[in-house]
C-alpha cells in the first residue's frame, strides 16, 4: 500500500522539484526577519495589571528600548530563566532606592552621574534634592533633549525663571545639534562616509550634555557659544557635501538633455532614411 | 587615404567584407511595420555591456573579504574619483535590466512572437531572465551591508523548504551554517565569473536562433496576422521590401538607447536612493536583525506570496509552477493568431496576470 502511494505521489514529487528548480532564481523573498526573543521578565509582566505591568509599556517608547537596553541592564537577574529571573543569587538587584538611584544609573552613565554629582541638584541628594528619575522619569526614559527643562519638571521643586534663563542659552546650540544630527543621518542614508562627522558631532553633543546639570547661567552662555562655533565647523563641512550633490545635479541635466537631443537627432535622420 | 584603402582591400579578399555587410546589415531586411518594441533586446544588450564596464572597474577597488567589503564599497563611493558614477550605474543598471527584460517578456508575449518556430528564443530569453535575476541575486550580497546580509540570510532560507535536499541546499549556498565569509566568496565568484559567462553564451544563442530564424512580423497594421509556418520544414522568415537593418533600423536602436540612457541618467543623477532603503550603507551585523527586511522590488511579488501562505514549500511550489508554466508557453499556447485583440483571452489572462503581479509587489512593499 505505502509502496503504491510512493509510486503514485512520484510524478507529482519530480513536478514539484523540476518547479522549483525553475523557479530558484526567484526564490529571494521571504517573510519578515525573526523578531528579537524576548526576555523572561517582559513575557511575565507584560502580562500583569497595574503597576507589575506597567513599566513593560513604558519601556517599550523608551530610549532604552529603542537602543536593545532590557530589564536585566539595569535591575539584574537573570532573563533566560523564569524561575530564578529575580533571584540575588543571579545577580538581581530589584528597584533602587532613593539615595542610590544615581549610583545605579551611573554604572552605565558615568560621566553624567559626575556631572549630576558636582551639580547643585546632586549636592542636595538625599536631601530632598531630585535624582535621576525626577526629570529622566524611570522607565519611559526619553533622549536626553532641553525638553526635559520645562515648568512642569523644574516646578516640582522650584521656580523655573533660572531654568528657563538656562534653556534659552542652550537653545540655539540644542537646534544645531539636532539640524546637523538629521543631516548627518540623511548623507549617510545615501552612502556618505558621515564616520568623522559623526564622531564629531558625539564629542560635541557630549560637552553639551555635560552642562545640562549645571544651573549657573553664565558659564552655561560662554560654553554654548564655544559649542557653536564647533558646530558651525561640521554644518560647514556638511554644506561643502550638499553643495557636491547640487554640482552632480547639474551635470545630470547636461547628461540626460544630450542624451535626450542624440535620441532627437538619431530619430530624425531616421526619417530622412525612410 | 590610399593606406586606408590598401588595409580595406586586404581585409575584403580575405574576409569578404562587403557580402557580410551586404548581408547582415544594409541587406539585412526587417518587416516595414516594425516597431519600437523590437529595440528593446538592443537597449539590453547595450545594459549588459554597461554592467560588465562598470562591473570590472568596481573590481579594481572592491574587496570580497568579509571584514573589507563594506569598507571597500565605501571608499569606491566617497573616495574614489568618480567611484560613486561607477558604484551607482552598476546597482541601478541592474534594476533597468531586470525592468527591461520585463518588459521586453511582455512586448514579445502581446505580439505573440514566442510562438512556433521560435520556442528556442523564447526558452533562451526565459533562461536568461532567470540569469539576470540570479545575477541580480549574487550581486545584493557583496556590499556587505546589513540590506544585503539579512536579505541573504532570508533568500537562502527559502530554499529550505524544499523536501529531503533544501536544508543541504542552504549550506551548500551558504557554504556554512550561516551567512558568512564563505557565502561572499561563493557569491562573488559566482556574481562576476560564472553567471557573466552564462550570459554572454545565452544571449550568444539567443541571436543564433533570430539570426537563423529571422526577426517575427508584428501583428500590427496587417490584415492577415496568424502565423505564417506550418512546421512542413525550416525556412527562414524573410521580409522582401522591408526596411534594411542599416541604416534604418540602427537608428531606431540608436534612438531607443538615447532615451533609455536619459532615462537611465535621470534616475542617476536626480533620485537614485529609490533603490537604496537607509539598511544599504549600514555595515552587516549578524547580531542586529533590522525590524523588516524587504527585497528588491522585483522579489516583492515573490516575497509577499511566501507570506501569503502558512506553509512555505507550497509558496515556493507556486511559484515555481507559475515560472514553468511561462518557460513552457509557446508549447502550450499552440493557436496560430499573434493580435492580441483577437485572442482575447489570453490578452485578459496577461493582463490579469500582470495586476496581480504589480498588486503583489506593491502589497509587499507596503505590508
Amino acid at each position: 500500500m505505502n509502496q503504491e502511494r510512493r509510486k503514485m505521489n512520484k510524478p507529482f514529487a519530480r513536478l514539484s522539484m523540476i518547479c522549483l528548480v525553475m523557479g530558484m532564481p526567484s526564490l529571494c523573498a521571504a517573510a519578515n526577519a525573526p523578531a528579537q526573543e524576548e526576555i523572561v521578565c517582559i513575557r511575565c509582566h507584560s502580562g500583569q495589571p497595574g503597576r507589575l505591568g506597567e513599566p513593560v509599556k513604558l519601556w517599550r517608547d523608551s530610549i532604552h528600548a529603542a537602543n536593545g537596553v532590557l530589564c536585566n541592564d539595569c535591575h539584574g537577574g537573570d532573563p533566560k530563566d523564569a524561575v530564578n529571573a529575580m533571584s540575588p543569587a543571579r545577580g538581581f538587584l530589584g528597584a533602587p532606592k532613593e539615595a542610590d538611584i544615581p549610583a545605579f544609573c551611573g554604572r552605565c552613565h558615568v560621566g553624567v552621574m559626575k556631572d549630576y554629582l558636582q551639580s547643585a541638584h546632586g549636592r542636595r541628594l538625599g536631601n530632598g534634592g531630585p535624582t535621576c528619575v525626577s526629570c529622566h522619569s524611570n522607565h519611559l526614559v526619553v533622549k536626553a533633549s532641553l525638553d526635559i527643562i520645562n515648568e512642569k519638571n523644574c516646578t516640582q521643586c522650584h521656580s523655573y525663571e533660572q531654568a528657563r534663563a538656562i534653556k534659552e542659552a542652550m537653545q540655539q546650540t540644542e537646534g544645531l545639534i539636532v539640524s546637523i544630527g538629521g543631516d548627518i543621518d540623511a548623507f549617510k542614508g545615501e552612502g556618505v562616509d558621515t564616520d568623522k562627522l559623526e564622531k564629531g558631532l558625539f564629542s560635541v553633543r557630549n560637552r553639551f550634555h555635560t552642562m545640562f546639570h549645571d544651573v549657573d547661567v553664565e558659564k552655561v552662555k560662554q560654553e554654548s557659544t564655544q559649542i557653536n562655533s564647533e558646530l558651525n565647523k561640521l554644518a560647514d563641512a556638511l554644506g561643502k557635501i550638499a553643495e557636491q550633490r547640487n554640482k552632480r545635479k547639474l551635470a545630470g541635466g547636461v547628461v540626460v538633455g544630450g542624451a535626450l537631443i542624440a535620441a532627437l537627432l538619431f530619430y530624425l535622420l531616421r526619417k530622412t532614411y525612410d | 587615404m590610399r593606406f586606408l584603402k590598401s588595409v580595406y582591400n586586404w581585409c575584403e579578399v580575405r574576409l569578404g567584407i562587403k557580402e557580410l555587410v551586404e548581408k547582415e546589415l544594409t541587406g539585412y531586411l526587417l518587416p516595414r511595420n516594425i516597431n519600437f518594441w523590437y529595440s528593446m533586446g538592443s537597449i539590453l544588450l547595450f545594459i549588459f555591456i554597461m554592467q560588465v564596464a562598470t562591473g570590472i572597474l568596481l573590481l579594481i577597488y572592491y574587496v570580497p573579504d568579509a571584514d573589507k567589503a563594506f569598507g571597500s564599497v565605501t571608499t569606491i563611493m566617497n573616495r574614489v574619483q568618480f567611484g560613486w558614477f561607477i558604484r551607482l550605474c552598476h546597482a541601478i543598471g541592474s534594476s533597468m535590466m531586470v525592468l527591461f527584460v520585463l518588459l521586453h517578456m511582455l512586448s514579445v508575449l502581446f505580439m505573440g512572437s514566442y510562438k512556433s518556430p521560435r520556442e528556442l528564443n523564447w526558452l533562451s530569453g526565459f533562461i536568461l531572465f532567470n540569469l539576470v535575476l540570479a545575477t541580480c541575486l549574487t550581486g545584493y550580497l557583496l556590499p556587505w551591508s546589513q540590506l544585503s546580509f539579512w536579505a541573504t540570510t532570508v533568500a537562502t532560507n527559502s530554499v529550505g523548504a524544499i523536501p529531503y535536499i533544501g536544508q543541504f541546499l542552504v549550506e551548500f549556498l551558504r557554504g556554512g551554517k550561516l551567512v558568512g565569509a564563505p557565502t561572499l566568496g561563493r557569491f562573488f565568484a559566482l556574481h562576476v565569473a560564472v553567471i557573466p559567462i552564462l550570459i554572454a553564451a545565452v544571449v550568444g544563442l539567443h541571436l543564433f536562433f533570430l539570426e537563423r530564424i529571422g526577426v517575427s512580423t508584428p501583428p500590427f497594421g496587417l490584415d492577415k496576422t496568424s502565423n505564417r509556418w506550418q512546421g512542413e520544414a525550416f525556412r527562414y522568415d524573410n521580409h522582401p521590401g522591408g526596411i534594411p537593418f542599416f541604416p534604418n533600423y540602427l537608428l531606431q536602436d540608436m534612438t531607443s538607447i538615447a532615451v533609455y540612457f536619459a532615462l537611465f541618467a535621470a534616475v542617476l543623477f536626480f533620485s537614485p536612493y529609490i533603490f537604496f532603503p537607509k539598511d544599504a550603507f549600514v555595515q552587516a551585523n549578524p547580531f542586529q536583525t533590522p525590524a523588516h527586511i524587504k527585497p528588491e522590488w522585483y522579489f516583492l511579488a515573490n516575497y509577499q506570496t511566501l507570506k501569503l501562505f502558512p506553509n512555505e514549500f507550497v509558496g515556493l511550489s507556486i511559484q515555481g509552477a507559475a515560472m514553468t508554466f511561462l518557460a513552457l508557453l509557446p508549447f502550450i499556447d499552440r493557436g496560430r493568431e499573434k493580435h492580441p485583440l483577437k485572442r482575447p483571452l489570453f490578452t485578459a489572462c496577461s493582463i490579469v496576470g500582470i495586476l496581480i503581479f504589480i498588486a503583489l509587489m506593491v502589497w509587499g512593499h507596503y505590508s
